[in-house]
């Protein structure tokens, strides 16, 4: 906590009080909403329609960084272990999350496995990547030079990683195969399941205005504003 | 006040509020901050999401007639659509099952293109009735696009689960590549349509100056 200039930057406004106002300019209405208070934990929200602006929490930065670590990790153990073991019979079928892409593949499905492997695997390793390279830069006290380019590519890829969807489609699945055979859960499912929580977390914590005003404090040292 | 008003506007992408320049004709602006394009509202909004809407629409046809999923075993082929998938569970009494599939393949994709037409059919008659109600539509739409996909993942999950040396396999069926067609093309029409449009029509009377945030 004690290394980042850019937490004490950012957050000891709010340690001594000094309220820095500021003007926002909510997404689904154009109001132009005055923030008085932008340092204040909670929800912002616009008060002609009532969308959340953004959402301020302490140590966004440091919770970030450890759940974009852990989302890594998790990354990791999903693609390495067997994701589901299916029995019929005597004759054992083992998926592995990125073999059964592939397999899809195989099968000439390749618009469906273009999508399931963009939406569950690619798309989600950008965001995890990306997040890491921003906030681990960001935890130690300085700002990556890919800032902009790393926020613009998580804002775009934000609708299309479904991890979450996913997940319900694992469950529905092997509700469906109990009828055919057993079914048995791998490591790779449990790793999964938690990283979609430590994902879902993530999103919640993410406040890109907190780090859009990190890159306006760089530009306007450098001069450039 | 609202930002279009005051001669302001916003980068979609960064929330920067970005001045306009007065008096200019064409050309691009882009945000000083991420170099995105700034457009004060969505470039032919309405005309994209018509058409996206309406592409949809051609594609939910045949993903609800052509079969789903193609089931091969020693007894035969069944082959599967939606609504027979869900009547199926139904019969065999998984309720949560069938209720999941009905709601993620049937549900949710009509219900997303019944507000997306809504929207648009109000936007164009520049109806100036419960903007608060069809913001939350609209925002509704975008948080359940993605949900629909639940079905997609089923079909893939088991075609890469099910294959025992040719005693039974599993394949895609047409209506699965469609379906997916659906569900995309709906995320992106929901992303083209712009929310503020249907405040360009409602607000109407000036409102006081400076509003101020609510924080909760």
């Amino acid at each position: 906590m004690g290394y980042n200039i850019f937490h004490n930057l950012y957050f000891q406004k709010e340690d001594s009080n000094v309220a820095e106002a500021m003007i926002v300019c909510c997404h689904e209405c154009d109001e132009l909403v005055k923030v008085s208070n932008p340092h204040r934990e909670g929800r912002f929200k616009c008060p002609n329609c009532g969308s959340l602006l953004f959402r301020h929490r302490k140590g966004m930065v440091e919770k970030m960084f450890a759940l974009s670590l852990a989302a890594a990790i998790l990354f990791m153990l999903t693609n390495y272990f067997p994701f589901l073991s299916f029995q019929v019979a005597g004759s054992t079928a083992e998926a592995n999350f990125v073999t059964s892409i592939v397999y899809l593949f195989q099968k000439h499905e390749w618009l469906l496995g273009v999508a399931v492997l963009m939406t569950t695997v690619v798309i989600p390793f950008i965001r995890i990547v990306l997040m890491l390279g921003l906030f681990g830069p960001l935890y130690f006290g300085y700002l990556p030079h890919y800032a902009t380019v790393a926020l613009k590519v998580l804002t775009h890829s934000l609708p299309w990683a479904m991890l979450d969807v996913f997940l319900v489609g694992v469950f529905v699945s092997m509700v469906k195969l109990v009828k055919m055979g057993t079914i048995i859960p791998g490591t790779s499912l449990w790793a999964f399941m938690v990283m979609v929580f430590v994902m879902a977390y993530m999103q919640v914590t993410f406040n890109a205005h907190a780090v859009w005003d990190m890159v306006d404090t760089k530009r306007k040292q450098r001069g450039l504003v | 006040m609202r930002a279009i008003d005051a001669g302001l506007t916003s980068c979609h992408l960064c929330h920067q509020i970005i001045k306009l320049p007065e008096g200019r004709k064409g050309g691009v602006l882009h945000c000083p901050r991420c170099g995105e394009a700034v457009h004060v509202r969505k470039p032919f909004s309405i005309q994209y999401t018509w058409a996206l809407v309406i592409a949809s629409i051609i594609f939910y046809i045949p993903a609800n007639l052509l079969p789903m999923m193609e089931v091969h075993t020693f007894a035969g082929t069944q082959a599967d659509t939606i609504l027979s998938g869900v009547l199926y569970f139904l019969e065999t009494g998984s309720y949560l099952i069938a209720s999941v599939i009905f709601i993620a393949s049937i549900v949710v994709p009509i219900t997303k293109l019944i507000i997306l037409i809504y929207l648009l059919l109000s936007v164009q008659k520049h109806s100036h009735k419960n903007p608060i109600q069809r913001k939350k539509l609209y925002v509704l739409t975008e948080i359940i696009g993605k949900w629909s996909m639940v079905d997609v993942y089923v079909v893939a999950i088991m075609i890469a689960l099910v294959h025992f040396g040719g005693l039974t396999q599993i394949e895609a069926g047409a209506g699965a590549t469609y379906f997916l067609l659906v569900v995309i093309v709906t995320m992106i029409a929901a992303m083209q349509f712009d929310p503020k449009l249907i405040w360009d029509a409602a607000e109407t009377t000036p409102k006081k100056e400076t509003t101020y945030a609510r924080n909760a």
